[in-house]
């Protein structure tokens, strides 16, 4: 943003070009040095070192893996399907997904709304901007296993602040982490105070660029807030709302250390998202099954983040 | 700025603004204030009295006693070193790749770019199983290599850095190609200077969540003499679920807090004071509307 409109160079192009600049590049392609077209790999080249070695890999050895009876030592058997089969018939596979699914509805559209509220309000007022924008982003820069702790000890049942709090005003105290009603709850409550300050910040830099003026119009024609908020803000906000609803998504989907850290997956497995019991085949040695699931995940996640990758493309 | 008409409609709104974001404010700061604030009392009084607060009784016994029963010490070594290499190559590789996407035509483009974005996909947890056979074959297995360098080339910071640098115009390099500028030069000369905001954006966020990171350390590092500060944490969490023989709860409790108060802070500062940049850099790397 602040690149583009700081450089001088912006304006050199502004002067007639002599033939459209989509054509350019492709006039001089056959009079470009060597190191220029080389150059690009040479770049890209550790990223793709990197993927090679740790992504790569790993991804083909565990499709490998998904087809055995492997448990980390000894002889591994070729088990076809079975693994899959076991794991779409099991509970608890299902149940996991489940419980993925109940959090992302419990935090995402929570979070967009607020989100964009708040980067509303952030934008329109002048005075304390600044350090709201730094309360916001307070909870993002905190490390998760520290706020887990905290979470740990606030909302402890018998001793905790937040129940210390509901006493103060005479209600009864909840059991936030040992019930399996209240633990999806607390959990998204964390992953909400960790995160929607990031998203935040994503909407105002979306809102930062609308052009002033189509307030301005709006205003004169009568439009009210609520109507500029719908009718211009919200759908030039797309790109941004869309982007952070594919990252968020990515993120609930693979939420694994908060409900290691805070609740063990548990109570029963009220709390045992799709990553966590993933690393309980981990734990229990139970490698094809694991290395099966993977996959799994791997599929549901892709299918999810392309299905909204779609929705913006069909509204382009 | 608002023409006439507009502004008076505005007044009344503010003071509502103002109060519905002082109270999220409160909201977001509390528990971190909370936890610091009460990581200084005595354990017993945690539990007795979450909510009271007296400047009389302070201590740093919780302190000391989170000092003997976890190594955090080394756990800020490991994060040290590991944050130093890791972000170093990082901050250098992503950047560079970012540009080879942003400001060239290459074939093959749309393929290793489609990489990127599975690598953003994959969820770090599919990855743990082979990752730490590959880690036992190599022979890898709690040393620092095996925590720098898988994901050292972050496929997030690629992605973000691509939509910084498509912002510098094409002008600007081919102005320094004209003047004789080698190709690595031009990324170093013009590029890295004119996307300085995005870049401290970039080494805030990098520095995050290296320090942060968690899922990755907690296997690949299970001895304790490589475990990362957040590994190291965690074992003391897992101890409040009453894993430790005759510790008791309000003492782990003490301890915890105490944990996660010398964890946080070191971010805190870098952040208060880098805000700026970090601020600016996130806006700056965000998709454009």
């Amino acid at each position: 943003m602040t690149t583009r409109s700081a450089s001088p160079a912006a304006k050199v192009y502004r002067e007639p070009a002599v033939e459209p600049r989509s054509r350019a590049p492709r006039r001089r392609r056959h009079t470009l040095p060597w190191r220029r077209l080389l150059a690009p790999y040479v770049f890209v080249l550790p990223f793709v070192l990197v993927f090679l070695a740790f992504s790569v890999y790993p991804l083909f050895f565990t499709l490998r893996l998904s087809f055995t009876d492997w448990h980390g030592s000894g002889a591994a058997h070729w088990i076809g399907f079975d693994n899959y089969r076991y794991l779409l018939t099991s509970n608890g596979f299902w149940a996991s997904l489940g419980n993925s699914g109940v959090l992302w509805l419990l935090i995402v559209p929570a979070q967009l709304v607020l989100a964009v509220l708040v980067a509303v309000l952030l934008n329109a007022i002048k005075r304390l901007r600044g350090f709201y924008r730094v309360a916001f982003v307070v909870p993002f820069v905190t490390p998760l296993v520290a706020v887990a702790q905290i979470w740990i000890v606030l909302f402890d049942q018998d001793n905790g602040a937040v129940n210390a709090m509901l006493g103060a005003v005479g209600l009864p105290p909840v059991g936030w982490l040992v019930t399996s009603g209240w633990a999806k709850p607390t959990l998204a409550l964390l992953f909400l105070w960790k995160t929607t300050g990031f998203v935040v910040l994503i909407v105002l830099s979306g809102l930062q660029q609308i052009d002033r003026g189509l307030y301005e119009a709006a205003a004169l024609d009568g439009a009210g807030r609520t109507r500029q908020l719908w009718s211009i803000t919200v759908p030039l906000l797309r790109r941004s709302l869309m982007f952070s609803l594919v990252l968020q998504t990515l993120a609930v989907f693979q939420m694994f250390a908060e409900p290691y850290v805070v609740t063990k997956g548990g109570p029963y497995t009220s709390t045992t998202t799709a990553g966590l019991y993933l690393y309980n085949h981990i734990t229990r040695a139970d490698l094809g099954t694991g290395a099966a699931n993977s996959f799994l995940l791997v599929i549901v996640v892709m299918a999810v983040s392309l299905l909204f990758v779609r929705l913006l493309r069909a509204e382009d | 700025m608002t023409t006439l008409g507009v502004r008076p409609r505005r007044t009344r709104p503010l003071l509502g603004s103002h109060a519905f974001l002082l109270v999220l404010t409160v909201a977001l700061l509390a528990p971190v204030v909370w936890a610091i604030l009460s990581s200084f009392k005595p354990a017993g009084e945690i539990i007795r009295d979450p909510l009271g607060f007296d400047p009389a009784t302070l201590t740093l016994a919780n302190f000391r006693g989170m000092f003997q029963d976890v190594p955090i010490g080394s756990g800020f070594i490991n994060t040290g070193l590991v944050l130093v290499a890791k972000g170093a190559i990082t901050m250098f590789c992503a950047p560079l790749a970012a540009y080879a996407f942003a400001k060239y035509r290459f074939a093959g483009r749309n393929l290793i770019f489609g990489a990127v974005l599975l690598t953003l996909m994959l969820p770090t947890i599919v990855l743990v199983i082979p990752l730490l056979l590959e880690m036992k074959e190599l022979g890898w297995v709690n040393t620092y290599q095996a925590l720098i360098l898988p994901g050292s080339v972050d496929a997030f910071a690629i992605f973000w850095m691509r939509q910084v640098i498509a912002a510098v115009p094409d002008e600007l390099l081919d102005a320094a190609r004209v003047d004789g500028c080698g190709e690595f030069g031009i990324f170093w000369r013009v590029v890295v200077p004119a996307i300085r905001p995005g870049l401290a954006g970039l080494g805030v966020l990098t520095i995050m969540n290296i320090y942060n990171d968690f899922v990755w350390p907690v296997v690949a590092a299970s001895s304790s003499r490589m475990a990362t500060l957040q590994v190291v944490l965690s074992t003391l969490a897992q101890n409040i679920s009453g894993n430790r023989v005759g510790a008791d709860y309000a003492t782990v409790t003490g301890e915890l807090l105490a944990a996660a108060s010398v964890a946080l802070v070191p971010l805190l500062i870098l952040f208060i004071v880098l805000q700026k940049h970090f601020i600016n850099g996130i806006l700056a790397g965000s998709v454009k509307g």
